[in-house]
């Protein structure tokens, strides 16, 4: 049977995919009073405790504590809620994936698109609370949008691998509950990189995700230019991941409504 | 011109003894550590060596028993499911109807799904929803628009079904069952329906155990039983075969 390729059927199938969207928005808010505030409450509690807790139980002794956290953390919950969203991309639709062809992946596409929305209202929304809590904005704040968009293809590459192998193997589900709490801590959220020992250092720091947390780091709180070694890390480590993630997908594809 | 084209498709499911879905369970079975009995499978051919053609405006009716491999064979020309060997050729824009609806979620309201499903089918918005007031008329569903689609009864998502599936202009459609769940004015409208297709040039694959519909519109039928193709020509005959073939002890 004939296939059409990526980018054609992407072309072809962009009001789906805008619609799909939507619908996903819509249903993460369906019978939630406080919808949307909710994706608010979440960062702004954990931001909150965590102060306390760094700053007066353990006296980390960072300053600005709440500048030096939250935006990070916006950056990871894009990170986690988006990949572990995407486990169900395949499986919550089985409605649709098990009556009717339409190319797949435009399930996942359109999964992740509703949380970079999410995410980039996160980050505008509390923009004006990070700057009245201190935050300076300067030429470099054009960066935060390129550092984000790197990381989406980050979260696209890995959404493709997670909702293909969860329809096979619901074992996924647990595996990458555990990665993203491991997650969590093993990159520079809590704490900063001058923490690290140096001999781990290299290895510490070729992980994406401490690119991309460090990159947003030195733009909104040291207010220093990330290296290109942060930028770079994260686009070629984003895309091997897209053409892997892609490749693993459309593998898996065709056998999806029978596995369901 | 041809339609569909089936050459050489077969088409093999697993049943499992029981299943595995864990990556343990799967290791298990693989290296056999737990007994075999509980992690092994048999094969089942659900579909053996089928080879037929449609041409573009016939009518085709499909019976046999239950598990002959009727609907198994409309998913494949979907795409939905994938064969195991053979090709599959289908020239036009296809519209299955399958059982209970045609891809709808339960969760979102009628008109969102009108909206998803017709862009599934390559609708643009507008068109969408300049042709929702029809959609909604047809399955006389006006009322409920704007009511969840699991909140509606199994006839009311097949009316919804049918009627969407229509307004997509499709070249080619796929009929599995889904008449028998809707009541008799119904199913007046889609026989009417039919015979509007019929002279607009559609082709149909209609798969039902409603023998006096075969008989009615489709010019030819095919016969499956377990798994393969019995018999292909014309109505009246497959039929009168398929019925001895019933009354046999």
């Amino acid at each position: 049977m004939k296939r059409q390729s990526g980018a054609h059927s992407l072309l072809e199938y962009s009001e789906l995919v805008r619609n799909l969207t939507v619908k996903e928005f819509k249903l993460r808010y369906r019978n939630s009073v406080l919808g949307f505030i909710w994706s608010l409450l979440n960062p702004l509690a954990m931001m909150v405790i965590l102060t306390l807790v760094f700053s007066t139980l353990f006296r980390a002794g960072i300053e600005n504590f709440p500048v030096f956290l939250l935006p990070p953390l916006l950056a990871w919950r894009f990170f986690s809620i988006s990949t572990s969203m995407s486990l169900s991309s395949i499986l919550g639709n089985a409605s649709l994936v098990t009556k009717v062809y339409f190319p797949r992946w435009l399930l996942v596409l359109s999964s992740n698109l509703a949380n970079l929305i999410g995410s980039s209202l996160e980050f505008a929304v509390l923009f004006p609370l990070l700057i009245y809590m201190g935050m300076k904005v300067t030429v470099l704040t054009f960066f935060l949008p390129i550092i984000l968009m790197f990381e989406f293809m980050l979260i696209i590459g890995i959404s493709f691998i997670l909702a293909a192998l969860n329809v096979y193997y619901s074992d996924f589900n647990q595996i990458w509950d555990i990665t993203l709490q491991l997650g969590f801590f093993l990159c520079p959220i809590i704490y900063g990189m001058g923490l690290i020992p140096e001999r781990y250092l290299l290895v510490y720091s070729l992980n994406p995700m401490t690119r991309v947390i460090e990159a947003i780091r030195k733009i909104l709180y040291h207010n220093v230019l990330p290296t290109l070694a942060d930028f770079m890390i994260v686009l070629v480590s984003g895309l091997i991941l897209v053409l892997a993630g892609y490749f693993i997908f459309s593998r898996l594809e065709p056998g999806f409504a029978e596995e369901i | 011109m041809t339609a569909i084209q089936v050459e050489d498709l077969w088409k093999k499911f697993k049943i499992p003894h029981e299943k595995r879905t864990t990556i343990l369970e799967n290791l298990a079975g693989v290296l056999q550590i737990l007994d075999r009995e509980r992690f092994s499978y048999e094969e089942f051919w659900a579909l053996k060596d089928i080879n037929f053609t449609v041409e573009s405006g016939e009518f085709i009716g499909i019976i046999g028993e239950n598990g002959s491999g009727k609907t198994t064979l409309l998913e494949i020309i979907t795409r939905i499911l994938r064969a195991d060997k053979g090709k599959v050729t289908v020239k036009g824009k296809v519209a299955p109807i399958l059982q209970l609806g045609v891809g709808f979620h339960p969760e979102l309201t009628v008109k969102e799904n009108v909206i998803i499903y017709g862009s599934i089918m390559g609708l643009k918005n507008k068109a969408i929803k300049r042709r929702m007031d029809s959609i909604l008329q047809f399955a006389e569903l006006e009322r409920f628009k704007d009511a969840k689609l699991k909140n509606l009864s199994s006839g009311m998502q097949v009316r919804l079904g049918f009627s969407v599936a229509i307004e997509t202009d499709p070249d080619i459609f796929l009929i599995d069952e889904a008449l028998a769940v809707g009541d008799i004015d119904f199913q007046q409208k889609c026989i009417e329906q039919f015979k509007e297709f019929k002279s607009r040039h559609k082709t149909i694959l209609f798969v039902s155990h409603a023998l006096s519909l075969a008989k009615e519109f489709c010019e030819k039928t095919m016969l499956l039983s377990n798994g393969e193709i019995i018999e292909f020509g014309r109505t009246e005959e497959v039929i009168n075969h398929y019925l001895n073939r019933a009354r046999k002890p």
